[in-house]
Protein backbone atom coordinates (compact mmCIF):
# COMPACT_ATOMS: atom_id res chain seq x y z
CA UNK A 1 0.00 0.00 0.00
CA UNK A 2 1.40 3.35 -1.04
CA UNK A 3 0.82 6.32 1.21
CA UNK A 4 -0.64 9.14 -0.82
CA UNK A 5 -0.54 11.93 1.72
CA UNK A 6 2.91 13.45 1.63
CA UNK A 7 4.70 15.57 4.12
CA UNK A 8 5.71 18.99 2.87
CA UNK A 9 9.22 18.88 1.45
CA UNK A 10 11.87 21.51 1.77
CA UNK A 11 15.17 21.70 -0.08
CA UNK A 12 18.10 23.94 0.61
CA UNK A 13 18.72 26.36 -2.25
CA UNK A 14 20.86 24.67 -4.91
CA UNK A 15 24.53 25.56 -5.05
CA UNK A 16 24.55 26.21 -8.79
CA UNK A 17 22.75 25.48 -12.04
CA UNK A 18 24.20 22.01 -12.23
CA UNK A 19 23.03 21.22 -8.72
CA UNK A 20 19.56 22.43 -9.63
CA UNK A 21 19.56 20.30 -12.76
CA UNK A 22 20.75 17.21 -10.90
CA UNK A 23 18.09 17.64 -8.29
CA UNK A 24 15.39 18.00 -10.90
CA UNK A 25 16.53 14.83 -12.63
CA UNK A 26 16.45 12.90 -9.36
CA UNK A 27 13.05 14.27 -8.42
CA UNK A 28 11.68 13.39 -11.85
CA UNK A 29 12.93 9.83 -11.48
CA UNK A 30 11.42 9.57 -8.04
CA UNK A 31 8.09 10.90 -9.22
CA UNK A 32 8.05 8.50 -12.14
CA UNK A 33 8.76 5.68 -9.72
CA UNK A 34 5.94 6.77 -7.44
CA UNK A 35 3.56 7.05 -10.37
CA UNK A 36 4.47 3.53 -11.50
CA UNK A 37 3.94 2.13 -8.00
CA UNK A 38 0.55 3.77 -7.92
CA UNK A 39 -0.22 2.31 -11.34
CA UNK A 40 0.67 -1.14 -10.05
CA UNK A 41 -1.61 -0.74 -7.07
CA UNK A 42 -4.44 0.61 -9.22
CA UNK A 43 -4.11 -2.28 -11.68
CA UNK A 44 -4.36 -4.76 -8.81
CA UNK A 45 -7.37 -2.88 -7.53
CA UNK A 46 -9.13 -3.39 -10.85
CA UNK A 47 -10.35 -6.66 -9.38
CA UNK A 48 -12.76 -4.60 -7.28
CA UNK A 49 -14.17 -2.94 -10.38
CA UNK A 50 -17.49 -4.74 -10.20
CA UNK A 51 -17.73 -4.91 -6.41
CA UNK A 52 -20.85 -3.37 -5.02
CA UNK A 53 -18.95 -0.53 -3.33
CA UNK A 54 -17.04 0.58 -6.40
CA UNK A 55 -19.57 -0.01 -9.15
CA UNK A 56 -21.46 3.32 -8.91
CA UNK A 57 -18.23 5.31 -9.05
CA UNK A 58 -16.85 3.22 -11.91
CA UNK A 59 -20.03 3.71 -13.93
CA UNK A 60 -19.97 7.41 -13.18
CA UNK A 61 -16.41 7.67 -14.48
CA UNK A 62 -17.33 5.76 -17.63
CA UNK A 63 -20.09 8.25 -18.18
CA UNK A 64 -17.87 11.27 -17.58
CA UNK A 65 -15.06 9.97 -19.78
CA UNK A 66 -17.10 8.44 -22.56
CA UNK A 67 -20.27 10.37 -23.04
CA UNK A 68 -19.13 13.84 -22.08
CA UNK A 69 -16.20 13.88 -24.49
CA UNK A 70 -18.20 12.50 -27.40
CA UNK A 71 -19.10 15.88 -28.87
CA UNK A 72 -15.61 17.31 -29.15
CA UNK A 73 -14.16 14.04 -30.33
CA UNK A 74 -16.76 13.76 -33.10
CA UNK A 75 -16.06 17.21 -34.47
CA UNK A 76 -12.29 16.84 -34.28
CA UNK A 77 -12.38 13.36 -35.83
CA UNK A 78 -14.51 14.38 -38.84
CA UNK A 79 -12.33 17.37 -39.57
CA UNK A 80 -9.14 15.40 -39.15
CA UNK A 81 -10.43 12.89 -41.73
CA UNK A 82 -11.45 15.69 -44.06
CA UNK A 83 -8.09 17.42 -43.81
CA UNK A 84 -6.24 14.15 -44.37
CA UNK A 85 -8.31 13.37 -47.45
CA UNK A 86 -7.95 16.84 -48.91
CA UNK A 87 -4.26 17.06 -48.25
CA UNK A 88 -3.30 13.66 -49.64
CA UNK A 89 -5.98 13.85 -52.32
CA UNK A 90 -4.58 17.04 -53.83
CA UNK A 91 -1.14 15.47 -54.05
CA UNK A 92 -2.39 12.13 -55.38
CA UNK A 93 -4.45 13.90 -58.06
CA UNK A 94 -1.20 14.96 -59.71
CA UNK A 95 -0.63 11.29 -60.43
CA UNK A 96 -4.26 10.45 -61.11
CA UNK A 97 -4.37 8.34 -57.96
CA UNK A 98 -7.20 10.13 -56.09
CA UNK A 99 -8.94 6.86 -55.31
CA UNK A 100 -6.08 5.92 -52.98
CA UNK A 101 -7.18 8.51 -50.46
CA UNK A 102 -9.36 5.68 -49.13
CA UNK A 103 -6.46 3.69 -47.79
CA UNK A 104 -4.46 6.79 -46.88
CA UNK A 105 -7.22 8.13 -44.64
CA UNK A 106 -8.15 4.74 -43.23
CA UNK A 107 -4.62 3.79 -42.26
CA UNK A 108 -3.62 7.16 -40.83
CA UNK A 109 -6.82 7.41 -38.84
CA UNK A 110 -6.64 3.89 -37.42
CA UNK A 111 -2.97 3.81 -36.66
CA UNK A 112 -1.95 7.38 -35.91
CA UNK A 113 -4.48 10.17 -35.94
CA UNK A 114 -7.35 8.34 -34.22
CA UNK A 115 -5.44 7.39 -31.06
CA UNK A 116 -3.45 10.62 -31.10
CA UNK A 117 -6.39 13.00 -31.41
CA UNK A 118 -8.54 11.07 -28.96
CA UNK A 119 -5.77 10.92 -26.39
CA UNK A 120 -5.01 14.62 -26.70
CA UNK A 121 -8.64 15.52 -26.23
CA UNK A 122 -9.02 13.21 -23.26
CA UNK A 123 -5.79 14.48 -21.67
CA UNK A 124 -6.96 18.06 -22.03
CA UNK A 125 -10.50 17.49 -20.80
CA UNK A 126 -10.71 14.42 -18.60
CA UNK A 127 -7.07 14.34 -17.47
CA UNK A 128 -6.96 17.97 -16.44
CA UNK A 129 -10.25 17.56 -14.59
CA UNK A 130 -8.85 14.58 -12.69
CA UNK A 131 -5.75 16.51 -11.67
CA UNK A 132 -7.80 19.49 -10.52
CA UNK A 133 -10.29 17.33 -8.64
CA UNK A 134 -7.70 15.27 -6.79
CA UNK A 135 -5.54 18.33 -6.19
CA UNK A 136 -8.43 20.11 -4.53
CA UNK A 137 -9.05 17.07 -2.40
CA UNK A 138 -5.45 17.07 -1.25
CA UNK A 139 -5.55 20.75 -0.40
CA UNK A 140 -8.74 20.46 1.64
CA UNK A 141 -7.31 17.45 3.51
CA UNK A 142 -9.92 15.08 2.09
CA UNK A 143 -7.24 12.63 0.99
CA UNK A 144 -5.65 12.76 4.43
CA UNK A 145 -9.06 12.12 5.95
CA UNK A 146 -9.53 9.06 3.72
CA UNK A 147 -6.15 7.66 4.69
CA UNK A 148 -6.83 8.20 8.35
CA UNK A 149 -10.06 6.24 7.93
CA UNK A 150 -7.95 3.54 6.24
CA UNK A 151 -9.84 4.00 2.99
CA UNK A 152 -7.29 3.70 0.21
CA UNK A 153 -7.50 6.66 -2.15
CA UNK A 154 -6.09 4.52 -4.95
CA UNK A 155 -8.96 2.07 -4.80
CA UNK A 156 -11.58 4.69 -4.26
CA UNK A 157 -10.38 7.38 -6.68
CA UNK A 158 -7.71 6.12 -9.07
CA UNK A 159 -9.06 2.69 -9.92
CA UNK A 160 -12.45 3.87 -11.30
CA UNK A 161 -10.75 6.53 -13.40
CA UNK A 162 -8.18 4.07 -14.65
CA UNK A 163 -10.86 1.56 -15.59
CA UNK A 164 -12.82 4.20 -17.45
CA UNK A 165 -9.93 5.67 -19.41
CA UNK A 166 -8.33 2.30 -20.13
CA UNK A 167 -11.50 1.00 -21.73
CA UNK A 168 -13.05 4.15 -23.13
CA UNK A 169 -9.94 5.46 -24.90
CA UNK A 170 -9.78 2.52 -27.36
CA UNK A 171 -13.53 2.64 -27.90
CA UNK A 172 -13.50 6.37 -28.52
CA UNK A 173 -10.46 5.94 -30.76
CA UNK A 174 -12.27 3.44 -32.93
CA UNK A 175 -15.26 5.73 -33.07
CA UNK A 176 -13.04 8.69 -33.98
CA UNK A 177 -11.27 6.69 -36.70
CA UNK A 178 -14.56 5.69 -38.27
CA UNK A 179 -15.85 9.26 -38.23
CA UNK A 180 -12.56 10.37 -39.76
CA UNK A 181 -12.99 7.87 -42.58
CA UNK A 182 -16.50 9.17 -43.17
CA UNK A 183 -15.20 12.73 -43.19
CA UNK A 184 -12.55 11.70 -45.73
CA UNK A 185 -15.21 10.06 -47.86
CA UNK A 186 -17.26 13.24 -47.94
CA UNK A 187 -14.29 15.27 -49.09
CA UNK A 188 -13.43 12.58 -51.63
CA UNK A 189 -16.92 12.74 -53.08
CA UNK A 190 -17.37 16.50 -53.10
CA UNK A 191 -13.84 17.78 -53.81
CA UNK A 192 -12.00 15.01 -55.55
CA UNK A 193 -14.70 13.17 -57.42
CA UNK A 194 -14.07 9.77 -55.77
CA UNK A 195 -17.34 7.86 -55.37
CA UNK A 196 -18.19 6.49 -51.95
CA UNK A 197 -18.15 2.80 -53.01
CA UNK A 198 -14.75 3.21 -54.69
CA UNK A 199 -13.41 5.03 -51.63
CA UNK A 200 -14.66 2.39 -49.21
CA UNK A 201 -13.49 -0.46 -51.38
CA UNK A 202 -10.01 1.02 -51.58
CA UNK A 203 -9.93 1.71 -47.84
CA UNK A 204 -11.03 -1.76 -46.81
CA UNK A 205 -8.96 -3.64 -49.36
CA UNK A 206 -5.57 -2.14 -48.55
CA UNK A 207 -5.83 -1.43 -44.82
CA UNK A 208 -4.65 -4.28 -42.65
CA UNK A 209 -6.06 -5.62 -39.42
CA UNK A 210 -2.73 -4.82 -37.87
CA UNK A 211 -3.36 -1.11 -38.36
CA UNK A 212 -6.51 -1.44 -36.31
CA UNK A 213 -4.85 -3.43 -33.55
CA UNK A 214 -1.87 -1.13 -33.29
CA UNK A 215 -4.19 1.87 -33.02
CA UNK A 216 -6.28 0.26 -30.32
CA UNK A 217 -3.19 -0.82 -28.43
CA UNK A 218 -1.84 2.71 -28.55
CA UNK A 219 -5.13 4.08 -27.30
CA UNK A 220 -5.09 1.61 -24.43
CA UNK A 221 -1.59 2.70 -23.42
CA UNK A 222 -2.49 6.38 -23.78
CA UNK A 223 -5.53 5.87 -21.56
CA UNK A 224 -3.41 4.41 -18.79
CA UNK A 225 -0.80 7.14 -19.16
CA UNK A 226 -3.33 9.96 -18.99
CA UNK A 227 -4.90 8.57 -15.83
CA UNK A 228 -1.68 7.95 -13.99
CA UNK A 229 -0.10 11.26 -14.92
CA UNK A 230 -3.21 13.18 -13.92
CA UNK A 231 -3.70 11.27 -10.66
CA UNK A 232 -0.06 11.57 -9.72
CA UNK A 233 0.01 15.29 -10.42
CA UNK A 234 -3.22 15.78 -8.49
CA UNK A 235 -1.96 13.85 -5.48
CA UNK A 236 1.34 15.77 -5.50
CA UNK A 237 -0.42 19.11 -5.16
CA UNK A 238 0.89 21.46 -2.51
CA UNK A 239 0.20 25.07 -1.67
CA UNK A 240 -3.50 25.57 -2.06
CA UNK A 241 -5.31 26.91 -5.11
CA UNK A 242 -2.11 27.94 -6.86
CA UNK A 243 -0.90 24.38 -6.49
CA UNK A 244 -4.09 23.00 -8.02
CA UNK A 245 -3.59 25.24 -11.04
CA UNK A 246 -0.01 24.10 -11.40
CA UNK A 247 -0.92 20.42 -11.04
CA UNK A 248 -3.55 20.77 -13.75
CA UNK A 249 -1.21 22.52 -16.15
CA UNK A 250 1.60 20.06 -15.49
CA UNK A 251 -0.67 17.11 -16.00
CA UNK A 252 -1.77 18.37 -19.43
CA UNK A 253 1.75 19.22 -20.55
CA UNK A 254 3.29 15.95 -19.38
CA UNK A 255 0.44 13.94 -20.93
CA UNK A 256 0.82 15.72 -24.29
CA UNK A 257 4.54 15.13 -24.41
CA UNK A 258 4.28 11.50 -23.34
CA UNK A 259 1.53 10.81 -25.86
CA UNK A 260 3.71 12.16 -28.67
CA UNK A 261 6.83 10.30 -27.62
CA UNK A 262 5.20 7.00 -26.70
CA UNK A 263 3.06 7.11 -29.85
CA UNK A 264 6.18 7.43 -31.95
CA UNK A 265 7.95 4.65 -30.07
CA UNK A 266 5.06 2.22 -30.49
CA UNK A 267 4.78 2.85 -34.23
CA UNK A 268 8.51 2.52 -34.56
CA UNK A 269 8.64 -0.77 -32.66
CA UNK A 270 5.71 -2.37 -34.43
CA UNK A 271 6.48 -1.26 -37.99
CA UNK A 272 10.20 -1.79 -38.23
CA UNK B 1 -2.54 6.12 25.82
CA UNK B 2 -0.92 8.73 23.59
CA UNK B 3 2.67 9.55 24.38
CA UNK B 4 5.05 11.99 22.73
CA UNK B 5 8.70 11.39 23.53
CA UNK B 6 10.86 14.37 22.70
CA UNK B 7 9.18 14.97 19.38
CA UNK B 8 10.89 17.49 17.16
CA UNK B 9 9.71 18.42 13.69
CA UNK B 10 11.37 20.67 11.16
CA UNK B 11 9.74 22.22 8.15
CA UNK B 12 12.80 23.22 6.19
CA UNK B 13 14.77 25.59 8.36
CA UNK B 14 11.90 26.15 10.77
CA UNK B 15 11.38 24.10 13.91
CA UNK B 16 7.62 23.67 14.20
CA UNK B 17 7.70 21.26 17.12
CA UNK B 18 10.56 21.58 19.55
CA UNK B 19 11.16 18.68 21.91
CA UNK B 20 7.51 18.07 22.77
CA UNK B 21 6.78 15.41 25.34
CA UNK B 22 3.32 14.56 26.57
CA UNK B 23 1.42 11.69 28.02
CA UNK B 24 -2.32 11.58 27.52
CA UNK B 25 -4.18 9.19 29.81
CA UNK B 26 -6.96 6.85 28.67
CA UNK B 27 -10.31 8.52 29.21
CA UNK B 28 -8.80 11.95 29.48
CA UNK B 29 -9.89 15.04 27.59
CA UNK B 30 -6.66 16.76 26.69
CA UNK B 31 -6.96 20.27 25.35
CA UNK B 32 -4.32 22.04 23.30
CA UNK B 33 -4.51 25.80 23.02
CA UNK B 34 -2.19 28.32 21.46
CA UNK B 35 -1.87 31.17 19.03
CA UNK B 36 -2.51 30.70 15.36
CA UNK B 37 0.46 29.01 13.72
CA UNK B 38 1.84 27.75 17.02
CA UNK B 39 1.88 24.11 15.93
CA UNK B 40 -1.42 22.75 17.24
CA UNK B 41 -2.58 21.08 14.04
CA UNK B 42 0.92 19.80 13.45
CA UNK B 43 0.85 18.14 16.87
CA UNK B 44 -2.49 16.54 16.11
CA UNK B 45 -1.20 15.26 12.77
CA UNK B 46 1.68 13.53 14.50
CA UNK B 47 -0.74 11.53 16.60
CA UNK B 48 -2.25 9.85 13.51
CA UNK B 49 0.97 9.78 11.55
CA UNK B 50 0.01 12.25 8.89
CA UNK B 51 3.36 13.70 9.86
CA UNK B 52 6.40 11.79 11.08
CA UNK B 53 8.68 13.28 13.72
CA UNK B 54 12.24 14.10 12.70
CA UNK B 55 13.40 13.28 16.20
CA UNK B 56 11.60 11.40 18.96
CA UNK B 57 8.66 9.04 18.87
CA UNK B 58 4.91 8.98 19.18
CA UNK B 59 3.30 6.01 20.92
CA UNK B 60 -0.30 4.87 20.89
CA UNK B 61 -0.56 2.50 23.82
CA UNK B 62 2.56 0.40 23.52
CA UNK B 63 2.98 0.78 19.76
CA UNK B 64 5.11 3.44 18.15
CA UNK B 65 2.82 4.87 15.48
CA UNK B 66 5.66 7.07 14.30
CA UNK B 67 7.42 3.93 13.04
CA UNK B 68 4.44 1.83 11.97
CA UNK B 69 3.77 0.98 8.33
CA UNK B 70 1.24 -0.90 6.24
CA UNK B 71 -1.18 -3.09 8.11
CA UNK B 72 0.12 -2.07 11.56
CA UNK B 73 -0.53 1.56 10.82
CA UNK B 74 -3.98 0.71 9.56
CA UNK B 75 -4.79 -1.15 12.78
CA UNK B 76 -3.54 1.74 14.90
CA UNK B 77 -5.52 4.25 12.90
CA UNK B 78 -8.66 2.18 13.29
CA UNK B 79 -8.87 3.31 16.90
CA UNK B 80 -9.20 6.95 15.90
CA UNK B 81 -11.89 9.32 14.85
CA UNK B 82 -10.53 12.56 13.45
CA UNK B 83 -12.20 15.89 12.88
CA UNK B 84 -10.10 17.98 10.50
CA UNK B 85 -9.90 21.73 10.81
CA UNK B 86 -11.89 22.31 7.62
CA UNK B 87 -14.19 19.30 7.96
CA UNK B 88 -12.58 17.48 5.00
CA UNK B 89 -15.90 16.30 3.57
CA UNK B 90 -15.96 14.65 0.15
CA UNK B 91 -17.73 17.16 -2.08
CA UNK B 92 -19.37 14.74 -4.46
CA UNK B 93 -21.07 12.73 -1.73
CA UNK B 94 -24.12 13.87 0.17
CA UNK B 95 -23.96 14.58 3.90
CA UNK B 96 -25.45 11.19 4.69
CA UNK B 97 -23.02 9.39 2.41
CA UNK B 98 -20.10 11.28 3.91
CA UNK B 99 -21.00 10.21 7.41
CA UNK B 100 -21.73 6.68 6.23
CA UNK B 101 -18.45 6.40 4.34
CA UNK B 102 -16.34 4.65 7.02
CA UNK B 103 -19.20 2.28 7.76
CA UNK B 104 -19.66 1.45 4.06
CA UNK B 105 -15.98 0.95 3.40
CA UNK B 106 -14.83 -0.68 6.58
CA UNK B 107 -17.71 -2.68 8.00
CA UNK B 108 -20.23 -5.24 6.81
CA UNK B 109 -23.24 -3.36 8.18
CA UNK B 110 -26.47 -3.45 6.19
CA UNK B 111 -27.92 -0.33 4.61
CA UNK B 112 -30.62 -0.11 7.26
CA UNK B 113 -28.14 -0.29 10.12
CA UNK B 114 -25.92 2.28 8.46
CA UNK B 115 -28.84 4.61 7.94
CA UNK B 116 -29.84 4.32 11.57
CA UNK B 117 -26.32 4.92 12.84
CA UNK B 118 -25.83 7.94 10.56
CA UNK B 119 -29.07 9.50 11.74
CA UNK B 120 -28.16 8.92 15.34
CA UNK B 121 -24.79 10.64 14.94
CA UNK B 122 -26.17 13.56 12.97
CA UNK B 123 -28.68 14.06 15.73
CA UNK B 124 -25.88 14.16 18.29
CA UNK B 125 -24.32 17.12 16.49
CA UNK B 126 -27.66 18.91 16.14
CA UNK B 127 -27.94 18.34 12.43
CA UNK B 128 -31.10 16.73 11.26
CA UNK B 129 -32.78 16.90 7.90
CA UNK B 130 -29.64 17.65 5.92
CA UNK B 131 -28.93 14.02 5.03
CA UNK B 132 -29.38 14.60 1.31
CA UNK B 133 -27.75 18.00 1.05
CA UNK B 134 -24.30 18.26 -0.46
CA UNK B 135 -21.41 19.73 1.53
CA UNK B 136 -21.21 22.74 -0.80
CA UNK B 137 -24.71 23.75 0.27
CA UNK B 138 -23.79 23.87 3.95
CA UNK B 139 -22.37 26.67 6.07
CA UNK B 140 -18.89 26.35 7.53
CA UNK B 141 -20.22 25.45 10.96
CA UNK B 142 -22.54 22.82 9.53
CA UNK B 143 -19.71 21.23 7.55
CA UNK B 144 -17.66 21.05 10.70
CA UNK B 145 -20.47 19.28 12.49
CA UNK B 146 -20.89 16.80 9.64
CA UNK B 147 -17.14 16.16 9.93
CA UNK B 148 -17.64 15.60 13.63
CA UNK B 149 -20.47 13.15 12.99
CA UNK B 150 -18.21 11.26 10.58
CA UNK B 151 -15.40 11.24 13.14
CA UNK B 152 -17.57 9.53 15.75
CA UNK B 153 -19.60 7.28 13.48
CA UNK B 154 -17.36 4.24 13.99
CA UNK B 155 -17.53 4.69 17.78
CA UNK B 156 -13.77 5.14 18.07
CA UNK B 157 -12.19 5.24 21.48
CA UNK B 158 -9.76 8.03 20.70
CA UNK B 159 -11.07 11.16 19.03
CA UNK B 160 -8.98 14.06 17.76
CA UNK B 161 -10.73 17.35 17.24
CA UNK B 162 -9.12 20.21 15.36
CA UNK B 163 -11.07 23.27 16.44
CA UNK B 164 -14.49 21.63 16.87
CA UNK B 165 -16.24 24.83 17.89
CA UNK B 166 -14.59 27.51 15.78
CA UNK B 167 -17.14 29.13 13.53
CA UNK B 168 -20.08 27.83 15.53
CA UNK B 169 -22.62 29.91 17.40
CA UNK B 170 -22.33 29.85 21.21
CA UNK B 171 -25.31 27.56 21.73
CA UNK B 172 -24.07 24.93 19.29
CA UNK B 173 -20.55 25.29 20.68
CA UNK B 174 -21.75 24.41 24.14
CA UNK B 175 -23.71 21.48 22.72
CA UNK B 176 -20.50 20.18 21.12
CA UNK B 177 -18.67 20.66 24.42
CA UNK B 178 -21.35 18.62 26.14
CA UNK B 179 -21.09 15.95 23.48
CA UNK B 180 -17.35 15.62 24.06
CA UNK B 181 -17.86 15.51 27.80
CA UNK B 182 -20.66 12.96 27.54
CA UNK B 183 -18.60 10.64 25.36
CA UNK B 184 -15.88 10.78 27.95
CA UNK B 185 -18.20 9.97 30.80
CA UNK B 186 -20.33 7.33 29.12
CA UNK B 187 -17.89 5.64 26.76
CA UNK B 188 -14.56 6.52 28.36
CA UNK B 189 -13.42 8.07 25.11
CA UNK B 190 -9.99 9.69 25.07
CA UNK B 191 -10.13 13.06 23.36
CA UNK B 192 -7.54 15.49 22.17
CA UNK B 193 -9.09 18.84 21.43
CA UNK B 194 -7.35 21.70 19.68
CA UNK B 195 -9.20 24.92 20.25
CA UNK B 196 -8.97 28.69 20.40
CA UNK B 197 -12.00 28.81 22.59
CA UNK B 198 -10.71 29.06 26.15
CA UNK B 199 -14.17 28.86 27.52
CA UNK B 200 -14.66 25.38 26.13
CA UNK B 201 -11.06 24.45 26.92
CA UNK B 202 -11.63 25.25 30.57
CA UNK B 203 -14.98 23.55 30.75
CA UNK B 204 -14.15 20.25 29.05
CA UNK B 205 -10.42 19.91 29.59
CA UNK B 206 -8.96 17.45 32.05
CA UNK B 207 -5.65 19.08 31.33
CA UNK B 208 -4.80 22.00 29.13
CA UNK B 209 -1.53 22.41 27.31
CA UNK B 210 -0.51 25.63 25.70
CA UNK B 211 1.78 25.48 22.71
CA UNK B 212 3.78 28.48 21.64
CA UNK B 213 6.34 28.39 18.85
CA UNK B 214 6.32 24.62 18.82
CA UNK B 215 7.00 24.25 22.50
CA UNK B 216 4.71 23.32 25.36
CA UNK B 217 4.93 26.27 27.68
CA UNK B 218 2.26 25.24 30.15
CA UNK B 219 0.42 22.02 30.91
CA UNK B 220 -1.98 21.96 33.83
CA UNK B 221 -5.48 21.25 35.06
CA UNK B 222 -7.93 24.04 34.25
CA UNK B 223 -7.92 25.42 37.78
CA UNK B 224 -4.14 25.70 37.73
CA UNK B 225 -3.95 26.77 34.13
CA UNK B 226 -5.73 30.05 34.79
CA UNK B 227 -3.34 30.75 37.64
CA UNK B 228 -0.30 30.19 35.44
CA UNK B 229 2.70 32.41 36.07
CA UNK B 230 3.84 32.17 32.45
CA UNK B 231 3.61 35.57 30.76
CA UNK B 232 2.48 34.17 27.41
CA UNK B 233 -0.27 32.13 29.05
CA UNK B 234 -1.34 35.18 31.02
CA UNK B 235 -1.62 37.31 27.91
CA UNK B 236 -3.57 34.52 26.24
CA UNK B 237 -5.98 34.37 29.18
CA UNK B 238 -6.28 38.13 29.46
CA UNK B 239 -7.14 38.44 25.81
CA UNK B 240 -10.23 36.33 26.45
CA UNK B 241 -11.10 38.05 29.75
CA UNK B 242 -10.63 34.89 31.73
CA UNK B 243 -9.21 35.88 35.05
CA UNK B 244 -11.06 33.98 37.65
CA UNK B 245 -12.46 30.55 37.98
CA UNK B 246 -16.11 31.47 38.39
CA UNK B 247 -16.57 32.61 34.80
CA UNK B 248 -16.28 29.20 33.28
CA UNK B 249 -17.06 26.76 36.04
CA UNK B 250 -20.09 24.62 35.47
CA UNK B 251 -19.64 22.18 38.29
CA UNK B 252 -18.86 19.06 36.28
CA UNK B 253 -15.16 18.91 36.99
CA UNK B 254 -15.02 16.88 40.13
CA UNK B 255 -14.58 13.83 37.94
CA UNK B 256 -11.29 15.20 36.70
CA UNK B 257 -9.83 16.28 39.98
N1 LIG C 1 2.13 21.89 4.92
C1 LIG C 1 2.90 22.84 5.49
N2 LIG C 1 3.94 23.36 4.82
C2 LIG C 1 4.72 24.30 5.37
N3 LIG C 1 4.54 24.79 6.59
C3 LIG C 1 3.52 24.32 7.33
C4 LIG C 1 2.64 23.31 6.80
N4 LIG C 1 1.72 23.05 7.76
C5 LIG C 1 2.01 23.85 8.80
N5 LIG C 1 3.09 24.61 8.55
C6 LIG C 1 3.70 25.59 9.47
O1 LIG C 1 3.78 25.02 10.75
C7 LIG C 1 3.38 25.95 11.73
C8 LIG C 1 2.34 25.33 12.62
O2 LIG C 1 1.18 25.13 11.88
P1 LIG C 1 -0.16 24.57 12.50
O3 LIG C 1 -1.07 24.25 11.37
O4 LIG C 1 0.13 23.50 13.46
O5 LIG C 1 -0.72 25.84 13.28
P2 LIG C 1 -1.97 25.88 14.27
O6 LIG C 1 -1.44 26.02 15.64
O7 LIG C 1 -2.86 24.73 14.00
O8 LIG C 1 -2.65 27.23 13.83
P3 LIG C 1 -4.21 27.55 13.60
O9 LIG C 1 -4.76 27.84 14.93
O10 LIG C 1 -4.19 28.76 12.74
O11 LIG C 1 -4.82 26.38 12.94
C9 LIG C 1 2.85 27.18 11.01
O12 LIG C 1 3.73 28.23 11.25
C10 LIG C 1 2.84 26.81 9.56
O13 LIG C 1 3.41 27.87 8.83
MG1 LIG D 1 -4.63 24.41 13.03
Amino acid sequence: MVMITREPEFFPPPINRLGQFGRNVLLTCRNAGRALLMLGEALLDLRFMFSQRSRPEVLHQFYVTGIKSLGVISVVAIFTGMILALQTGLELRKFGQEVNIGVAVMVSMLREMGPFMTALILAASVGSAIAAELGTMVVSEEIAALEVMSIRPVRMLVMPRLAALMIMTPILTFYASMLGVIGGGIVGLTQLGVSIPAYMDNAVRYAENKDLYVGLFKAFVFGIMITIIACHQGFSTTEGAVGVGRATRQSVIISFLSILVVGYIITRLLYE
Amino acid sequence: MIRFEHVTKYFGERTVLDDVSLDIEPGETFVIVGFSGAGKSVTLKHIIRLLTPDLGRVYIGAEAISEATGRDLELLREQFGVLFQGGALLEWLSVGENVALPLRERTAMTDAEIERRVQEKLKLVNLEGVMDAHPSELSGGMRKRVGLARAIVMNPHIILYDEPTSGLDPVTSRAIDQLIERMRQELNVTSVVVTHDLFSALSIGGRIAMISDGRIIEMAKPADFIKSKNEVVKSFLDAQYITKRGVWERGNHETHE
